[in-house]
């Protein structure tokens, strides 16, 4: 039980750094689809060069260059603020492909008819492209969010008093090696499971509706 | 000195020297073509002969390389800046209805209808669905109303397309090939929906393959071959004696089929 108590210390970190990670890379990922959409070369070219970057360099290593790296120059930053910028910035990289397939996979025909309809880009966007767009890309969404989820547990080699961060120094006080890592994988599964349910449940009551 | 007599019909659509080629490949080559108020105008020809492409320069969903469309007196020349207001004019005069119906799958029947009329006229939602649900009556589709499209025939689909389309008051109506996709019966419901139309005196221009409604609905037949009109006049008279060989062999093709 005291265990418990001094793993689950850490919850309120992991729940923080997975939201705000996504949160900045759903915010992040939009001028990025944008410039993958864009039909200038050179725009085009930035961009795709910024999702490679991003995403190949592995996340613990954007952690490590964001907290010693940038930390030496002007720009100091927190333990907690590095993992947050660092996994929404690879979180950004990931979902602007999730968000630009999904975009993609919406028929030709609906921007043909908001266009003939008379509806402004915004509107289009928002009301035709963007809805349907978003129930495709729900389930990977939530895949990479159930993933970020675990990954935050990356945030612990930098020092940030997560779950995984917390279990490690409970082991190493008390000893009890392997049962502390089990009630840590214990917890990550009571997280990400309903996030799963939800996921699924969203996605059939959507098809539902709109089967064709 | 120009005066217009006072029997003259007005064009709402004139066409004037359209051309435009995808690369080396030439899809129109200066076509131009009137459309009196109050007619129908049916463009037949084979395929790959730029029917489709004429209906898509006129609302600007493609681009004509040069020429000038003129709708309800909303000019657009193609060489020059197209602006946004003007644009935005010409395609509220003219509705259009395509192959695939383009219903937008996650709104309801009504909503697919309803939002149009609220963002581009303005209407109060209760306005709009008042005008939806009057529209829908009359296609005898009261029914369907909550429905999303999915659960709609294609017949129906077309239907609710046509609907979303008139409820915007368009001077002009633009059918792509409305039909083509749908089985031969269902396909009828359409066209019986079009004929009223037409009987209602609302202009309109059918790309079609439907013999039958380019010779008893249409007023005018236009016969589209290779990116050029080689042909239009009185439909049974382009039917029943054709002048152009290319004309001959094309409609010798669709009515031995």
């Amino acid at each position: 039980m005291q265990m418990l108590q001094a793993i689950a210390v850490g919850l309120p970190l992991t729940i923080l750094v997975t939201i705000l990670a996504l949160a900045i890379g759903t915010v992040l990922a939009i001028p990025l689809v944008a410039g993958l959409r864009s039909g200038n070369r050179l725009v085009w070219l930035l961009t795709r060069g910024t999702i490679d970057l991003l995403r190949g360099i592995p996340p613990v290593v954007w952690l490590f260059i964001l907290y010693y790296g940038v930390s030496i120059g002007a720009l100091r930053m927190s333990a907690l603020q590095a993992a947050v910028i660092g996994l929404g910035l690879v979180a950004a990289a990931y979902l602007a492909e999730i968000f630009r397939g999904a975009i993609g996979s919406v028929h030709q025909g609906q921007w043909e008819a908001s266009s003939a309809l008379g509806f402004r880009t915004g509107t289009a966007w928002g009301r035709v492209i963007g809805p349907q767009a978003w129930r495709t890309a729900i389930p990977a969404y939530t895949t990479y969010g159930i993933g970020l989820l675990k990954d935050s547990s990356i945030a612990s080699t930098i020092g940030v008093a997560e779950i995984v961060f917390m279990s490690n120094q409970y082991a190493r006080q008390s000893g009890e090696g392997i049962l502390v890592f089990f009630i840590a994988a214990g917890i990550y599964i009571l997280l990400s499971m309903p996030l799963g349910m939800l996921s699924r449940h969203l996605d059939t009551k959507m098809r539902k509706a709109v089967a064709r | 000195m120009s005066h217009t007599a006072p029997t003259k019909i007005r064009n709402v659509v004139q066409v004037r020297n359209l051309a435009k080629a995808y690369g080396d490949n030439v899809v129109l080559r200066d076509v131009s073509l009137s459309v009196p108020e109050g007619s129908v105008t049916a463009m037949i020809g084979p395929s790959g002969a730029g029917k489709s492409t004429v209906l898509r320069c006129m609302n600007l969903l493609e681009k004509p390389d040069s020429g000038e469309i003129e709708i309800d007196g909303h000019v657009i020349n193609a060489r020059k800046k197209i602006s946004p207001k003007n644009l935005a004019a010409l395609r509220r005069s003219a509705g259009m209805v395509f192959q695939h119906f383009n219903l937008f799958p996650h709104m309801t029947v009504l909503r697919n209808i309803s939002l149009p009329q609220e963002r581009i006229l303005g209407r109060s939602r209760d306005e709009a669905n008042t005008k939806t649900m009057e529209l829908l009556t009359r296609m005898g589709l009261g029914d369907k109303a909550d429905h999303y499209p999915a659960r709609c025939s294609g017949g129906q689909q077309q239907r609710i397309a046509i609907a979303r389309a008139l409820a915007l008051g368009p001077r002009v109506m633009l059918f792509d090939e409305p039909t083509s996709a749908l089985d031969p019966e269902v396909g009828v419901e359409v066209l019986e929906v079009m004929k009223e139309l037409a009987s209602e005196g609302m202009t309109m221009v059918v790309v079609t393959h439907e013999m039958g409604f380019a010779a008893n609905v249409s007023n005018e037949l236009v016969v589209m071959a290779d990116g050029c009109i080689i042909e239009s006049g009185d439909p049974r008279q382009i039917m029943s004696d054709p002048q152009h060989e290319r004309t001959r062999r094309f409609l010798r093709a669709v009515l031995e089929r």
